[in-house]
């Protein structure tokens, strides 16, 4: 090798391993690799000066030279650019268990939340959601519901009047009533809606609360295909392997009258606090519409038949979140609203 | 209702233990809420339904029980020695008031000794709960238990000139009963006097005058059949409910009068001594009948889905004590309800009877057949759209008691109408039907602000009322109400800021924003529980959407607010009605825009909202929005001078526009500032 360039490659090597900085290396690089004054470029001009024959070993170690820094400097450089991008990152680096913004979102009732699932499931089984007004007259509220004057159910020790004839509604059959009026059989409603009872709040009581009302009207509906109706809601609402269980009971707007409860989604049977040891958990009242029903809203009984049930909303919510004291639900208190989602 | 079962035991032959007959009759309609072991014995506890009063007594469970096992009664086998004195020579009876009270039967026993009951009866009544007495009152405790039939004992002696008559109250008498409690009666109470006044109030409570003694030889045992509706009355207005008024109101036996006198009386002599005079007294002027009722075997089937065959339709009701003619051939059957059931008067009740009997088990489950596709409420979408905006900006729904205090209602009426108010409220103080939604959600966010939260956003859905006319139903109103105050982002450690009227303003934009209606306008408007100066409406074509603004100070007094409080009232029904769920797609722009700032100090008197519709009053089509950056009002500023900042975007839809076009148009605005606004352009 030409000597020369031999001794510039040696001071190379030397003064390669001293570049501890970025500035260092950008004047290594300008010291050998610099254009006009270079090392490497004032070496290249010495082949003009030398034997022809000896040109082209000289050009070939020059160049072997020139890529063996260029390639020692690119080294270098990526790994002060990978230090330095390290820096960088370690700089920006921050606290990240502080906590994340509370944008604060706000929560629904878990009333509406359990009323919304409802109604979808009702819905998707082809039935068409109604209301009606909160304050009734005596017609809705019990006469057309078979209930009679004297009637226990009419007491205002249970009622709220706010006239003779005019009381808070007691339950959401009432709406059964407006929507037979309004719309002929065969029919398929659901009725959710606020309800109130004159009971002093407890920890089991509120004189308001929600109720969801069904029914159905057509030629052939039979108890039959209530249970199924009721079977398939719960399965739904609870899980696809939820058996129902329907007792006999008593409501005036209903005959034959049936209790409905379904197998505790909670222990499956086998007994815990949410079914009070039962196996079962009470979903609501039903039965087979009753005849004088369907007289009051000038439907044949003989022609046309129907179930109806009622479910309390607000006993399920009970249920599905283990409250313990359901005044919480209309007292407000963002931190019991927060709890649902 | 507590069940002995040893006691059943007397009544049916039991084939099933206490917990499969608890079940059994559960899913027979009597719901056992419980089985308790007590000393050799078991105590049912059954959950009765009110059209059950029959099954108030261990005969009628044993009916039941009988029909569930396939088994039959005990015969009851009352065998009495009657004395040769009779009955009627002794006392007599009078009936006045047969509406109150359409029987009334008697026995009368003499030379009894009144002590304490044998062991035997002592512990039947302990296991159902029931204290001991003496033997004479335990005996027609323990008959009304076994029979459900009350009845009551009468020290003959007390009672003048033997005579009892059954009649209405007389007004301004009174009785002292049982418990010691003097009472005042009224014309339409059922009593039972003798010929110097009451002596018992009927069906509910005896008088103490008339009761049985330590000294009491001869009793006088009352069975009669006193009007539902009259004794609930009674029992109601005299605050006293008892085991027979319980028993009366729900309607008990009409029939069975004698035979539960006589097993009282067969019990006295047995237990108490005594002679039993030679025949009952009755006095029952106008007997009650039931009407047959038809039931048909394809009615069974059509209603309840179960198939019942008559003949096994038969069997059960002649169980349950129906009398039951059957015809075969038209698959059908007559059937008189026993005295005792007073819940059956129709075809379904019968099916009721057959099906519960059959099982419910029993019936298959199928689904109603297809019948159009179902429906949400109108408006339905928009409530969960409107519901999911106000809980993405940070609110809680609230749901609040429909009635509160009218005092605190009144304060965000729009008009002096009333509302409705409860004729009997639980709390006197909560007495009327809500007009606004403020009163629940205010008080919400007091009591939130009691439990130390600061950072409170509320909102509810839900109905207002208002009077209608006279014996109408009160106009029922959907709306929207809000509240909000403290920080807007809570717990923020970067740093936060104190809602205030413009954060109320978006967040009324967004909800009414969603509907998909345009025109509407906002405007500071004067609302009587708002800050004069922080209140505005929202309106479309002169109708009033929305009010909302900042509670008014001396309002948020009454409250003891510490902190500005913002509230807002939407018309959520009148937006439902405006609502449309079509929207029309704009071309995207297909040419570059250009934006160009002001700076202005402009005048206070000049709202933003003028200078903003005079710049698009201008009724320049290539501007294509005005947006206000900042708006700064500093000490180092001239008195009633502010500075704005905006940006207006020009863009036309045909072409890109120069440089100098902008220019010509930009200037035409400033000039506009300059010339109508006073603003000195920066």
């Amino acid at each position: 090798m030409d000597e020369k360039l031999n001794q510039i490659r040696e001071q190379f090597l030397a003064d390669v391993s001293a570049v501890n900085t970025p500035e260092a290396l950008t004047a290594l690089r300008d010291k050998y690799l610099g254009r006009k004054s270079g090392l490497i470029a004032t070496e290249k001009k010495r082949v003009g000066s030398l034997a022809p024959e000896a040109r082209a070993e000289f050009g070939n170690q020059v160049n072997q030279i020139s890529a063996e820094v260029e390639a020692k400097i690119a080294e270098l450089n990526e790994q002060f650019a990978a230090k330095a991008e390290a820096a960088a990152l370690e700089r920006e680096k921050i606290d990240i268990t502080l906590p994340g913004t509370q944008f604060g979102r706000g929560h629904m009732h878990p009333i509406t939340l359990l009323r919304n699932r409802i109604e979808d499931i009702f819905v998707s089984m082809g039935y068409t959601v109604v209301d009606g007004p909160e304050i009734e007259t005596s017609f809705y509220n019990f006469d057309a519901l078979n209930i009679p004057p004297g009637h226990p159910a009419r007491d205002s020790a249970d009622t709220f009047y706010v006239g003779e004839e005019l009381a808070l509604r007691s339950q959401t059959s009432t709406m059964q009533i407006h929507a037979m009026q309004r719309m002929s059989p065969p029919l398929r409603v659901i009725a959710p809606g606020r309800v109130f009872r004159r009971d002093t709040p407890d920890p089991t009581h509120n004189p308001m609360f929600f109720q969801l009302e069904g029914l159905t009207i057509d030629r052939n509906i039979t108890m039959a295909d209530l249970k199924g109706t009721l079977q398939k809601f719960v399965q739904l609402m609870y899980g696809a392997n939820i058996v129902t269980r329907f007792r006999p009971s008593y409501f005036p707007f209903t005959e034959p009258s049936a209790e409905v409860d379904f197998r505790c989604y909670i222990c499956e049977g086998k007994g815990c606090r949410v079914c009070k040891e039962s196996g079962w958990v009470e979903l609501g009242g039903s039965g087979m519409v009753h005849p004088n029903v369907l007289k009051a809203v000038n439907i044949d009984p003989e022609e046309y038949q129907g179930f109806a049930f009622g479910l309390g909303i607000d006993r399920m919510a009970a249920r599905m979140y283990d409250l313990d004291d359901i005044r919480l639900l209309y007292e407000n208190d963002v931190r019991f609203l927060e709890q649902f989602n | 209702m507590k069940i002995s079962y040893n006691w059943l035991g007397d009544l049916v032959p039991l084939t099933l233990n206490p917990q499969e007959l608890a079940d059994k009759l559960t899913m027979a309609g009597l719901t056992v809420e419980g089985v308790e072991k007590h000393g050799d014995d078991f105590v049912i506890d059954i959950d009765l339904t009110s059209n059950r009063p029959d099954a108030l007594c261990h005969l009628g469970v044993a009916r039941e029980v009988a029909v569930i096992s396939g088994t039959t009664l005990k015969p009851a086998g009352i065998a009495l020695q009657e004395g040769e004195e009779a009955a009627e020579d002794v006392a007599s009876i009078e009936i006045l008031d047969t509406d109150l009270c359409p029987r009334y039967a008697a026995r009368i026993i003499k030379g009894v000794k009144v002590g304490p009951s044998p062991e035997w009866l002592v512990k039947r009544l302990e296991a159902i709960g029931q204290r001991s007495v003496n033997n004479i009152a335990d005996i027609t405790n323990y008959v009304m238990f076994e029979l459900g039939q009350p009845n009551h004992a009468f020290d003959l002696h007390s009672l003048q000139d033997k005579h009892i008559i059954v009649r209405r109250a007389r007004a301004g008498e009174k009785i002292k009963t049982l418990d010691g409690v003097e009472r005042q009666l009224s014309p339409d109470m059922c009593i039972i006097a003798d010929t110097s006044g009451p002596i018992a109030i009927g069906g509910v409570m005896g008088g103490e005058e008339t009761e049985i003694n330590a000294d009491t030889t001869d009793v006088l045992v009352e069975s009669a059949y006193f009007n539902p509706a009259s004794v609930r009355q009674t029992s109601r207005a005299l605050g006293l409910s008892t085991e027979a008024s319980y028993r009366y109101e729900r309607g008990a036996d009409y029939d069975s009068q004698v035979r539960v006198a006589d097993r009282v009386a067969g019990l006295i002599a047995e237990i108490a001594g005594g002679t039993i005079l030679k025949g009952a007294l009755d006095v029952y002027p106008q007997r009650i009948e039931r009407e047959a009722v038809t039931l048909r075997e394809s009615r069974i089937e059509r209603l309840s889905g179960l198939r019942v065959e008559i003949e096994r339709a038969a069997e059960i009701l002649t169980g349950l004590q129906f009398v039951v003619a059957p015809f075969a051939e038209r698959r059908e059957l007559l059937a008189v309800a026993p005295s005792f059931r007073i819940d059956i008067s129709r075809e379904e009740d019968l099916i009721e009877e057959v099906v519960r009997h059959t099982g419910y088990d029993n019936i298959r489950v199928t689904l109603p057949p297809w019948n159009g596709e179902g429906q949400y409420l109108p408006g339905e979408n928009h409530r969960r759209k409107v519901r999911n905006t106000f809980v993405d900006f940070g609110f809680n729904e609230a749901v609040s008691f429909s009635f509160v205090s009218g005092d605190r209602d009144r304060l965000f009426r729009l008009d002096d109408k009333a509302t409705a108010t409860l004729l009997n409220p639980i709390d006197v103080n909560e007495d009327e039907m809500r007009a606004s939604l403020m009163t629940g959600l205010l008080e919400a966010l007091q009591r939130n602000f009691h439990q130390g939260r600061r950072d409170v956003k509320l909102f509810e859905l839900g109905r207002v009322f208002k009077a209608g006319r006279e014996s109408v139903r009160p106009d029922e109103r959907e709306t929207l109400g809000l509240v909000m105050s403290g920080e807007v982002l809570s717990n923020a450690w970067r740093g936060s800021r104190q809602i205030d009227f413009y954060d109320l303003k978006g967040v009324i934009e967004a909800v009414t924003g969603s509907f998909n209606v345009s025109g509407f306008t906002i405007e500071r408007a004067s609302v009587e529980y708002l800050h004069p100066g922080q209140s505005a409406v929202l309106q479309r074509d002169g109708e009033v959407i929305a009010r909302f603004g900042r509670l008014h100070p001396r309002i948020a007094s009454l409250y003891k607010f510490r902190q500005p409080v913002f509230v807002g009232e939407i018309e959520f029904g009148s937006l439902l009605e405006l609502a449309t769920d079509q929207v029309a797609y704009k071309a995207l722009p297909r040419f570059p825009g250009v934006s160009r700032d002001i700076s202005a100090l402009v005048p206070d008197t000049h709202s933003w909202g003028d200078i903003e519709k005079a710049i698009r009053d201008l009724g320049i089509r290539e501007i294509v929005s005005v947006t206000i950056f900042d708006m700064f009002k500093g000490k180092d500023m001239p008195e009633g001078l502010r500075s704005l900042a905006f940006r207006v975007a020009y863009r036309s839809d045909e072409r890109t526009l120069t440089d100098e076009e902008v220019t010509g148009i930009h200037e035409r605005v400033r000039e506009l500032l300059e010339q109508h606004f006073a603003a000195q352009l920066r």
